[in-house]
């Protein structure tokens, strides 16, 4: 159960098939991030791989003394240029290996392009997700759903990389998924079918307790990604965001050009590896200019705050000109989501603060469609316990001020999911099994999938539940992996705010800006 | 065909292929013959036995160009794949060429197979092309025509692997230099484990690998390391001078070549230790030889200190057997400093721990046995065998001893009721001595306290009856008592002491006479338990804590032992008696005999014990308590010493001189030590 394994072998087993000799390996666009994920240039150049090009690009020149590696998604596109490719081959040998499952017909044409026999090797290879961290995985997709319903593609890019995921862990999972969620069933029942088509492949050895997938949706727990979040690797991802573990830190100004880009990976940075899940605040001075960075980003602002519940607080903080827009919004998101059905509730008078105070109106649009996204009409289990409600935002203003190492005190909901769930006490009403079977055990090996994406706080969680449950052996993935910002992004991408007031305004805009 | 449990699947090319024939891909090279080679009909059925020609009456028009077939446009069949064409549209192979095609698909046959590949029947169809036109080419060496007639297909097709074939047999410059890389990588990976194995024992000063050979080889090492360094230079700057300049994607390959050179040089000769200078070598051999050294001489250490205990406990063990038997096993350790030190079993050891010290001995000896044996040495094993035999004995007499002496206690107890009574009706009969009476109770019990004590004093090597005498001695000489306690070895001139110190030179004999002290200290414990509650001096109170020697403060050395002297001594004691009812009647004898004959009959052997009582030796007691600790070390050390001389010269004998100069240190040391002490008590 740890994918950056199951990937890096893939990878090794391609290379190592070919034999020696100089070698070019062939990717596409996601492929390469695959690979970069779990493999350094270094340690591939080792294995006599000098090149790496991608299948799309037509500068490529005929070098008749490498082997071609070709890895690639198993895609219309790429089948079309690797046919091009074997027709005029610029390579010794081809040894093809496709990241899916790949059609019969595909193979067919592939055959009747392979003119000059130089392949040597079709295989499916089940890489087709990024292994971000050993128990977490991510597909890269940013707004895979369109209102609540998915986009299509994205659905099939889902599936694939999930059912790739059960393959290469080898696991024939039992799948729950989100009731409340029509996109969790609807990549259930997917991969459901999947699975029964291809029940050849999914034929693993029996294990006593049978796998589980448990599928997910973010807007169960709209309020995570909203939160800051304090591991070395998720305020990375916060304050400069990662992506296939590298930063881009072209922005920063004055930054030496060799640090444009810089690639985090636990598999080699040991600096990493220790602290990637270490709360930020004990890391120490080996980063305390990010610290520092940050602090200078949003200080003081919640300085007298004790609970978002006061209302004044909340409106003087939001008077308070230091306090960015982004955050002023992200502030008022976190309350509207909580004190939604508040009778109480201001809301209107804090959207209108949030306009006085010259807040964008992208981020004033945000509130309602947050709301639309993670509100509790969509929640399928209660967020926040009435205990827990005060305490989650009290701990998020608490951990801003920085006033103690408070800064990890918010468990994600994905916590007490899990931890039921561990324990055989997750409400089958809420989250059903998909088909007649239930599991009858305690679960093993667990994949949580969460559809909208997960976060590196999630990441922290299933870590430290892999560590503390003996016996349970859990595996995270997402969509995505976000950070405030992408979180947004993804809720304005999925058009939820087109039901708010101001909707036909925004559709008007959305669709002309398509 | 599928992989499951290795969680992909293969598609075997054998299905690609079976596609394409049945895609019907023209392009495929089948043989066939010319039908208008009419020459010989014998060739042309060979010829139309590769490949089946297509029917005539099928293609009215070239399939080509179009043309429609007549007398004047004759149709032609391609002798590769049976298809027809018009002349227009023939092309021709010339002989050559198709040698050239086929003698390369000879070697590319056996090699250019994946081994993923199976050769199957469709496959080799497709081979057949090739075969076809060699076969072709053999039927038509025997004829004047030198081509082959074949469709523009078939002849694109033969170009295409043509061109292959040059490809293959043309070795780029940089493969060559490439595959030279690698030879030497593949060299430093062979060698470099074995020098660092070489480098890793020299530095550590070790022998085992020459320094010259380890030089050879890291200089070696070093060649290939320049030669991979030299060759992908050379890869790196391969065609830099050539107009047109090479593909970017070359020199990107070039760079990444050195790269990844450089990068292995670098891991590499990091991990390539240097070798230490012949001077420095040598100092490492000398400091190895001192580290060796060091580490013997602690383990011998360890084995003298084992041996040391060994022997205390021998010699405190050696007391209870017969004297002539001590001295020989005083000389008994003398063999054994040879060993290069027996630890007793561990496991035996844990488990003794509660047990009888003798029986903890004979079991340590016996695992000094098997390791002589082990060892090989036989003489030390009948050394230890014979010190195990006595030890065995020992054992079993001790065992004999302390059934008698359960019975004897019995008894004592039965005369412990009629001492009461006796007591009471002597007191009845004659008050006026009461007082009296209570002092010589009072002496009783010091000279319990006293024996009790004793083993505190307690040289391991003395005797314990000369002890006891000893004490009586002291105790007999109340004036000269101040002078005793402090030298304890036998005082002065003093008549009774030489009545009381002459046995122990006589063994066993002393045994009746002492008896009769050992009896009136047994009979006293009595008394002492009846009087406790009587008797309000400080004695009564005192003495528990005085009585408990194996408690107490000192000699820590000896502590253990002390359960085995009392148990011994009382075994000792009791021996004499074999019949358990007699010690009885002398207590009582000498209870009666206290009020008549005490003032007049000094020289009675019960007397002047009980003279001792008066002078209150527990004064002397408490003196010499601490003090009478240090002399006991001393003694020991002097032992020691003495041993440590024997061992001295007995490695001297045998030569280890390593051994001697260790001896002599520790000789040394003991006798720093032993003068210290005496410093101290002086």
């Amino acid at each position: 159960m740890n994918v950056v394994f199951a990937v890096k072998q893939y990878v090794s087993k391609m290379i190592e098939d070919s034999g020696p000799g100089m070698k070019v390996l062939l990717m596409d666009k996601e492929t390469t991030g695959i690979v970069s994920m779990v493999y350094t240039q270094s340690e591939i150049l080792q294995k006599e791989v000098y090149l790496f090009e991608r299948i799309d690009s037509q500068n490529r020149e005929i070098m008749k003394h490498l082997k071609a590696i070709c890895f690639l998604r198993p895609t219309k596109e790429n089948v079309d240029y690797l046919i091009q490719e074997l027709r005029r081959p610029k390579y010794s040998i081809y040894f093809i290996y496709f990241s899916n499952v790949i059609s019969k017909s595909d193979v067919k044409s592939l055959a009747e392009a392979d003119e000059q026999e130089v392949v040597a090797e079709v295989q499916e290879f089940y890489g087709d997700y990024i292994a971000v961290n050993p128990h977490l995985f991510s597909l890269n997709i940013l707004g895979c759903c369109q209102g609540r319903n998915w986009d299509p593609a994205q659905l099939s890019r889902t599936t694939q990389g999930l059912t790739a995921l059960l393959l290469s862990l080898k696991k024939c999972p039992m799948i729950r998924y989100q009731l409340s969620s029509e996109s969790a069933k609807r990549l259930a029942e997917c991969v459901k079918q999947v699975i029964t088509k291809e029940y050849e492949l999914f034929e693993f050895r029996r294990t006593e307790v049978p796998p589980l997938l448990l599928i997910l949706d973010r807007c169960d727990d709209a309020i995570t990604p909203l939160l800051n979040q304090w591991t070395y690797q998720a305020m990375v991802h916060e304050l400069l965001g990662i992506n296939n573990n590298r930063i881009d830190l072209s922005r920063v100004p004055g930054i030496s050009k060799d640090l444009r880009e810089v690639v985090l990976s636990a598999e080699n940075d040991e600096f990493y590896a220790n602290n990637m899940y270490l709360n930020f605040a004990e890391i120490g001075s080996n980063i305390k200019n990010l610290m520092e960075d940050f602090q200078k980003k949003k200080p003081k602002e919640q300085q007298k705050l004790e609970s978002i519940a006061d209302m004044k607080n909340v409106k003087r903080l939001l008077q308070n000109p230091k306090v960015t827009e982004f955050d002023a919004a992200r502030l008022v998101m976190l309350y509207a989501l909580h004190y939604e059905r508040h009778s109480s509730n201001s809301l209107p008078g804090l959207m209108m603060d949030l306009r006085n105070k010259g807040v964008s109106e992208k981020y004033r649009k945000l509130v309602s469609a947050i709301v639309e996204y993670g509100g509790k009409r969509v929640r399928g289990s209660d967020l926040f316990s009435p205990k827990d409600a005060v305490a989650i935002t009290k701990q998020f203003l608490k951990g801003l001020k920085g006033v103690e190492n408070v800064y990890t005190q918010h468990q994600p909901f994905l916590h007490e999911t899990l931890d039921h769930l561990i324990k055989g006490k997750l409400k089958e009403n809420l989250y059903p099994y998909l088909g007649p079977n239930t599991l009858r055990d305690r679960p093993q090996d667990i994949v949580v999938f969460i559809i909208g994406g997960a976060t590196y706080e999630e990441a922290l969680t299933v870590y430290n539940l892999n560590r503390t449950t003996p016996g349970v052996r859990i595996v995270l993935g997402g969509t995505t992996v976000h950070n405030t910002k992408s979180f947004l992004e993804e809720v304005l991408a999925s058009g939820l705010h087109s039901r708010s007031k101001e909707s036909s305004q925004v559709t008007a805009r959305s669709t002309s800006r398509r | 065909m599928t992989e499951q449990n290795r969680g992909h699947r293969a598609m075997s090319l054998s299905a690609m292929e079976g596609l394409t024939l049945t895609c019907g891909n023209r392009r495929n090279l089948l043989t066939a013959f010319d039908r208008t080679n009419t020459e010989s009909a014998k060739i042309r059925a060979i010829e139309k036995s590769v490949v089946p020609w297509v029917n005539d009456q099928d293609v009215p028009f070239c399939p080509d160009c179009g043309n429609k077939f007549s007398i004047r446009n004759r149709r032609h069949h391609c002798r590769l794949c049976g298809s027809i064409m018009c002349k227009k549209c023939m092309e021709l192979i010339s002989l050559p060429f198709a040698n050239k095609l086929t003698s390369a698909s000879k070697d590319s046959l056996s090699t250019h197979t994946s081994p993923s590949q199976s050769p199957n029947s469709v496959h080799g169809s497709r081979r057949g092309s090739i075969s076809s036109v060699s076969s072709v080419s053999s039927v038509l060496d025997e004829k004047d025509d030198d081509r082959i007639r074949c469709c523009t297909h078939c002849k694109d097709t033969l170009l295409k692997r043509e061109q292959q074939i040059d490809e293959k047999e043309h070795t780029p410059d940089i493969v060559k230099l490439y595959e030279k890389l690698r030879l030497c990588m593949e060299k430093v990976d062979q060698k470099a484990p074995e020098y660092i194995r070489m480098a890793a024992s020299l530095n550590a000063g070790e022998t085992t690998y020459s320094l010259e050979h380890a030089g050879d080889l890291r200089i070696e090492v070093q060649k290939v390391y320049e030669l991979i360094d030299a060759l992908s230079k050379k890869i790196l700057t391969l065609g830099l001078n050539q107009d047109p300049p090479p593909h970017p994607n070359t020199l990107r390959l070039q760079r990444m070549i050195r790269y990844s050179a450089t990068l292995f040089v670098q891991e590499k000769l990091l991990g390539l230790m240097s070798l230490p200078t012949r001077e420095q070598f040598e100092e490492l051999k000398k400091k190895r030889k001192q580290e060796m050294e060091r580490k013997r001489i602690l383990e011998r250490q360890a084995a003298l200190e084992s041996q040391r205990r060994l022997k205390e406990r021998r010699s405190d063990l050696a007391p209870r057997t017969a004297n002539g038997e001590v001295a020989s096993l005083r000389g008994g350790p003398a063999p054994l400093r040879k060993a290069e030190g027996w630890l007793p079993l561990s496991g035996g050891q844990g488990q003794s721990e509660d047990s009888d010290p003798l029986l903890q001995q004979i079991h340590n000896i016996t695992s000094f046995i098997r390791q002589a044996r082990a060892a090989g040495r036989a003489d030390e094993v009948r050394t230890l065998q014979e010190n195990l035999r006595q030890l065995q004995d020992e054992y079993d007499q001790q065992q004999t001893e302390k059934a008698i002496e359960l019975s004897r206690r019995q008894a004592e107890e039965e005369d412990l009721q009629r001492e009461q009574l006796q007591m009471l009706r002597e007191r009845e009969w004659e008050r006026e001595r009461e007082q009296f009476q209570a002092t010589s109770l009072h002496t009783r019990t010091r000279s319990l306290d006293f024996r009790e004590i004793r083993p505190f004093q307690l040289e391991p090597g003395r005797e314990p009856r000369t002890h006891l005498a000893y004490a009586l001695d002291l105790g007999s000489s109340p004036v000269q008592s101040s002078a005793a306690q402090k030298t304890p070895s036998p005082v002065s001139a003093l008549e009774p002491v030489r009545v009381w110190s002459g046995p122990p030179a006589l063994g066993q004999e002393p045994l009746p006479q002492s008896t009769v002290s050992q009896q009136s200290e047994l009979a006293s414990l009595n008394p002492f338990e009846e009087e406790d509650p009587s008797s309000p001096t400080a004695d009564g109170t005192t003495s528990p804590p005085a009585a408990e020697p194996a408690s107490g403060p000192s000699a820590c050395v000896l502590k253990e032992y002390n359960p085995f002297e009392e148990e011994e001594e009382e075994a000792v004691a009791g021996n004499p008696f074999t019949n358990p009812d007699s010690p009885a009647p002398n207590p009582f004898d000498e209870e009666d005999e206290y009020p008549c004959p005490r003032p007049s009959s000094p020289p009675v052997p019960g007397n002047p014990f009980e003279e001792a009582t008066c002078t209150n030796p527990f004064e002397m007691d408490s003196d010499s308590g601490p003090e009478g600790e240090e002399p006991i070390e001393e003694e020991l050390l002097l032992q020691q010493i003495d041993n440590i001389k024997a061992y001295i010269f007995d490695a001297k004998q045998c030569g280890r001189l390593d051994e001697v100069e260790l001896l002599t240190e520790n000789l040394r040391e003991l006798k720093r030590t032993l003068a210290k002490q005496k410093g101290g008590t002086d």
